[in-house]
């Protein structure tokens, strides 16, 4: 069975292990550095196994030295967004924890691949590689996916069709400078242009930027967490099963698109190597423009960071 | 569809609308007072949906009405316990929460199958059950689903076997007196008493009466989720597809094991009907013992409610 580690066991990180474990993908560590947080919960999901019918493994800990043979590091650490904060307003603190727990995958778990989930993401991706010094196909950021799932869905609720037949594509940087692709997501390959009004997709595309802010609304005290496990479930299962799947993932950028050293959501190939491939989508001005005003939005986030003297 | 509601939006209801949805049986109406959490948690879900490819419709209320046309209603609206306390001692607290819940479920699904997971399971059930005039059939206390889990996970890890050979049967109040009966625990068939010395037999069972405890004193601020909502889907699923499970649950005994108007744990088929059929097992003198004991519990904690 294969090994997936969980760094940071608050709701995003302990609902990843649930639905990895309902799929059955592979044998799973939850580490965190409070005492009893990893055990409690792996123990907890153990004890419906016999229900849920897994026969992976699920561990809990605080040591780090668990991550030892992992083909998949997952990392979800940090503080959450609070109501009105933004992410960038996480920066500091997520950084340092970032570069900490980086130096801990490097030393235990060198040959895994790396799935970013704390945000920003796309910096703390840029934070990992720095740290751990990974190929660059290594380290990919969660984000396109949860944007996507979430345009799917409002998609799907505006039209009265299936989630399944939907797809989208989302790319840009994780936050308000997002970049939904219309012309490229679909009903059972209807692009919904063609389907629905200019009004009502810029509805869909303005709330898929505020998705996360409007599950943070609806909370108060927490955070969106199902969905954003659920897409992190997506790209280990791709990874762990080399399913090469075009997602879309944060993945360094080496000219692509224009854009040069940066993380940035763009669609990948993934699988078992990581990043595969960058697929460079044909894009109008608009959409171009849209995604170096994102990056742009990265880079500058990561000179603050430079600033901190974080590496 | 069918529609199960839940009563509570906490960790324990909002899973088990994720495993409901991992299952795709069922649309589910998150109900919380707390205003914003039930539709906060239910958005997300439903978010996941597309990834995780179900059909199923999640949506979150703070408003009990919603709960109309339910087939099943399951109530975990209450207090959790802290650290060192016995599930007992939210009893009236708890019935507090819970006694305007049920006129609302009288009112708006009279004839949905409850199930209640607010703890003390037993005697909160026996009280939804009186209180609210229902049939006895309605009245699903979710316990030993829980506890036979726990107790297939540590049989599975004590013998290295998988956790889908393995069968458990638990009866008795959902507490420290919770009956566990090792001759019908087994492992394809097995009687774990021919597997296990008594010795470890005897750790694992206790162990599974302070399963609950273990969880919450390693998350100190947080009681168990994941296996009570795995074990709340379970039962539900299976009134929801008439499957007629052989489950561990608390039911409303009118005379069974010499029991009488009282909410204990006994092995009983689940189906569209809620509690089809209580199954009387035969017990030897120890078990029927230590059943009356586990009864005397409950039966005063039942009484506390009625004064």
């Amino acid at each position: 069975m294969n090994k997936v580690s969980i760094i940071g066991s608050g709701n995003v990180g302990t609902s990843t292990a649930l639905y990895l474990a309902e799929k059955k993908i592979a044998d799973i560590s939850l580490i965190d550095v409070v005492e009893g947080l990893s055990e409690g919960k792996a123990l907890d999901a153990e004890e419906s196994a016999p229900i849920r019918k897994y026969d992976i493994e699920l561990r809990g800990t605080t040591d780090f030295s668990e991550l030892a043979g992992s083909d998949v590091v997952v990392v979800t650490a940090g503080i959450a967004r609070k109501p009105g904060m933004s992410r960038a307003d996480l920066l500091n603190t997520n950084a340092k924890i970032i570069k900490s727990v980086s130096e801990k995958i490097a030393q235990y778990a060198p040959n895994s691949i790396i799935v970013m989930v704390t945000n920003p993401l796309d910096v703390m991706s840029y934070v990992a590689l720095k740290i751990t010094g990974f190929a660059l196909k290594r380290i990919v950021g969660m984000a396109g996916v949860l944007d996507a799932t979430r345009f799917r869905y409002f998609v799907a609720q505006k039209l009265g069709v299936a989630v399944g037949d939907t797809t989208a594509m989302v790319l840009g940087g994780h936050g308000d400078s997002m970049v939904p692709l219309p012309r490229y997501s679909t009903v059972g390959g209807v692009p919904i242009t063609e389907i629905l009004s200019k009004d009502d997709i810029d509805k869909i595309i303005e709330r898929t930027r505020k998705g996360g802010a409007e599950i943070v609304g609806y909370l108060k005290t927490g955070s969106a967490y199902y969905a954003p496990a659920a897409s992190v479930a997506e790209m280990v299962e791709c990874i762990i099963r080399d399913k090469k799947r075009i997602l879309p993932c944060s993945a360094y950028l080496r000219g692509e698109y224009g854009i040069e050293g940066i993380f940035v959501g763009v669609p990948v190939l993934l699988g078992k190597n990581g990043v595969d491939r960058i697929i460079e989508l044909e894009l109008i001005p608009e959409e171009k423009e849209a995604l170096h005003v994102s990056a742009a939005a990265v880079k500058e986030v990561i000179e603050k960071l430079e600033d901190l003297e974080i590496f | 569809m069918k529609k199960v509601s839940i009563i509570g939006a906490g960790n324990v209801g909002a899973n088990a609308a994720f495993y409901i949805a991992e299952k795709n049986f069922a649309d589910v109406m998150l109900i919380d007072i707390v205003e914003g959490r039930a539709k906060g948690k239910a958005l997300d879900l439903m978010e996941a949906a597309p990834v995780r490819d179900y059909d199923t419709k999640i949506d979150g209320s703070d408003n009990i009405e919603n709960i109309a046309n339910s087939e099943v209603v399951v109530v975990t609206a209450g207090h959790v316990r802290k650290p060192q306390m016995s599930r007992l001692d939210l009893l009236e607290q708890n019935a507090k929460v819970i006694g305007p819940i049920i006129g609302k479920i009288k009112q708006y699904a009279p004839e949905a199958k409850i199930i209640v997971v607010t703890e003390p399971v037993d005697a909160l059930s026996c009280y939804v059950w009186k209180k609210g005039g229902f049939k006895r059939n309605q009245i699903i206390g979710m316990t030993g689903v829980l506890d036979t889990t726990r107790l297939r996970e540590f049989i599975s890890k004590e013998l290295q076997v998988s956790t889908a050979d393995t069968t458990a049967l638990v009866m008795g109040g959902h507490h420290d007196y919770m009956v566990i009966l090792p001759r019908y625990a087994r492992v394809e068939g097995i009687p774990i008493t021919q597997l296990l010395p008594k010795e470890r037999i005897t750790n694992i069972i206790r162990r599974t009466r302070e399963a609950g405890s273990e969880i919450l004193s390693y998350l100190k601020t947080a009681t168990a989720h994941y296996a009570p909502a795995a074990a709340i889907a379970e039962i539900a699923e299976a009134i929801v597809k008439d499957s007629k499970r052989l489950l561990c649950i608390s039911a409303c005994l009118q005379g069974e094991y010499g029991v009488k108007d009282l909410c204990l744990g006994v092995p009983a088929i689940i189906g569209a009907n809620g509690i089809e059929k209580v199954i009387e097992l035969q017990l030897t003198l120890e078990e029927k013992q230590e059943f009356d004991e586990s009864m005397t519990v409950i039966s005063e904690a039942v009484k506390i409610l009625e004064e």
